[in-house]
């Protein structure tokens, strides 16, 4: 591989894992969420960014070999790329919408400058992965709106989400070590500028719906740095297929 | 306080050329919301073009059965300023079971509901119509112009599996067959 390829292939293993670990953790609400109808919903978003982390996942194998499956069920937490923002337990319903909003917002500010990604394959992906984003954001968005805005305990819930959730957001702007080669290759956009496209977003929505902006977040580690939440959720998630790895499905 | 989300009537427009149906119904705490969900339960994977909500409560009903049983069903006392407003009509013509819907045949103007019905009945006659409906036009929320691409057609491309599918499921049902 090439140096632009080597880094072109951490990237999408960062996006699909970003994609996965959240979809996972959306998943453990099946069967448990507050109505019927918003368990199929998010059931439905989950299995979007199911499909979505596939995507990516078979572009990285294009270019790194390897197949989706061995890399969802076979690597080790230490071995995942995602955010730590998105392996963090559900928490409430507020945590988990607000969680998802804030991620589903970054992801347009991203897919508004990856469909014109230097990558063609990518751009493809992007485009078509940015059209279910767009209503997942307009889901997400409802409710953080309706939470922050309904009764004192939806509020509270809301601001205490917030509240932990914020300082994680840092970590989905950082750029990785070779990034660099990326945005110069036209390839990926700068960080900074998708930070501030989502800033844009966020900031206005979160103020309208009467929540405080905590301070400025703070989690910028690498994305080989995890919570001992991964642990936990890979040991669930990969269970199945460690029990017999020859096993079609 | 009532804490239980009120009940909304979804209405679905398979292609553009096809009346809205009644489909089924949601549970939402408002119209957008109501519009949200209605998408996630009912378009996840047939041809969608276009959705209506309206709650349940705004919604008059009249069966065959029920005007037959009671000739004087229009008669009311509407006050004499009562405002005139658009009511779309619905109409349930099938009571085959693959084909129960309650579709959108057109609009009338009235000062009340059953006025709305009474007028639709004369404009679109009673044959065969086994259900009528009449909701106000200001009752209804429609999916906006433009997020067919985002709402609607991520789900044409979405792959599912009927039962026969699963190969182990077909196999334990011969089982099952063979040892009965």
């Amino acid at each position: 591989m090439t140096e632009i390829e080597r880094a072109l292939a951490e990237k999408l293993l960062a996006l699909a894992d970003d994609e996965l670990i959240l979809a996972h953790r959306n998943s453990e609400w099946t069967g448990h969420a507050p109505i019927l109808e918003e368990d199929i919903a998010l059931a439905n978003i989950a299995q979007d960014e199911l499909g979505h982390a596939m995507l990516y996942y078979e572009l990285h194998c294009a270019l790194a070999g390897g197949t989706p499956d061995r890399l969802a069920f076979f690597r080790e937490a230490a071995d995942f790329r995602n955010v730590q923002l998105v392996e963090l337990p559900k928490g409430d319903w507020a945590f988990t919408m607000l969680r998802q909003y804030l991620f589903d917002a970054y992801e347009l500010a991203l897919l508004a400058q990856l469909t014109h990604s230097a990558h063609r394959p990518l751009a493809e992906v992007a485009a078509k992965v940015r059209n279910e984003e767009l209503y997942h954001y307009k889901h997400t968005g409802a409710w953080v709106r309706r939470l922050g805005l309904g009764t004192e305990e939806s509020h509270c819930r809301m601001q205490t989400a917030l509240n932990e959730l914020w300082p994680y957001t840092a970590q989905l702007f950082t750029p990785g070590a070779d990034e660099e080669v990326l945005v110069k290759a036209g390839i990926t956009p700068p960080p900074a500028e998708v930070r501030e496209a989502w800033a844009a977003k966020v900031l206005p929505w979160l103020e309208a719906a009467n929540l405080s902006i905590p301070l400025a977040p703070t989690v910028t580690l690498r994305r080989a740095e995890h919570t001992p939440h991964l642990t936990r959720l890979l040991a669930e998630m990969q269970s199945v297929a460690r029990s017999d790895p020859a096993a079609e499905w | 306080m009532d804490t239980q989300w009120p009940r909304w009537e979804v209405f679905k427009q398979d292609d553009p050329q096809q009346p809205h149906r009644s489909i089924g119904t949601v549970h939402a705490p408002d119209a957008e919301m109501a519009l949200l969900i209605a998408r996630d339960v009912h378009v996840r994977r047939p041809d969608c073009a276009s959705l209506w909500v309206a709650r349940a409560d705004c919604i008059t009903a009249l069966t065959a059965e029920e005007i037959a049983a009671d000739p004087n069903w229009h008669i009311e006392n509407i006050p004499p300023d009562a405002p005139m407003q658009l009511y779309l009509i619905f109409q349930k013509t099938s009571q085959r079971r693959a084909m129960t819907y309650v579709a959108h045949v057109g609009d009338v103007e009235a000062r009340s509901p059953r006025e709305a019905l009474r007028l639709a009945m004369e404009r679109f006659g009673t044959n065969k119509v086994f259900v009528w409906w009449a909701v106000p036009a200001g009752a209804i929320t429609r999916s906006e112009a433009g997020v067919e691409a985002s709402w609607f057609a991520p789900a044409r491309e979405k792959k599912y599996k009927q039962q026969s599918e699963y190969g182990d499921v077909g196999g334990l049902r011969a089982k099952v067959r063979r040892n009965l």
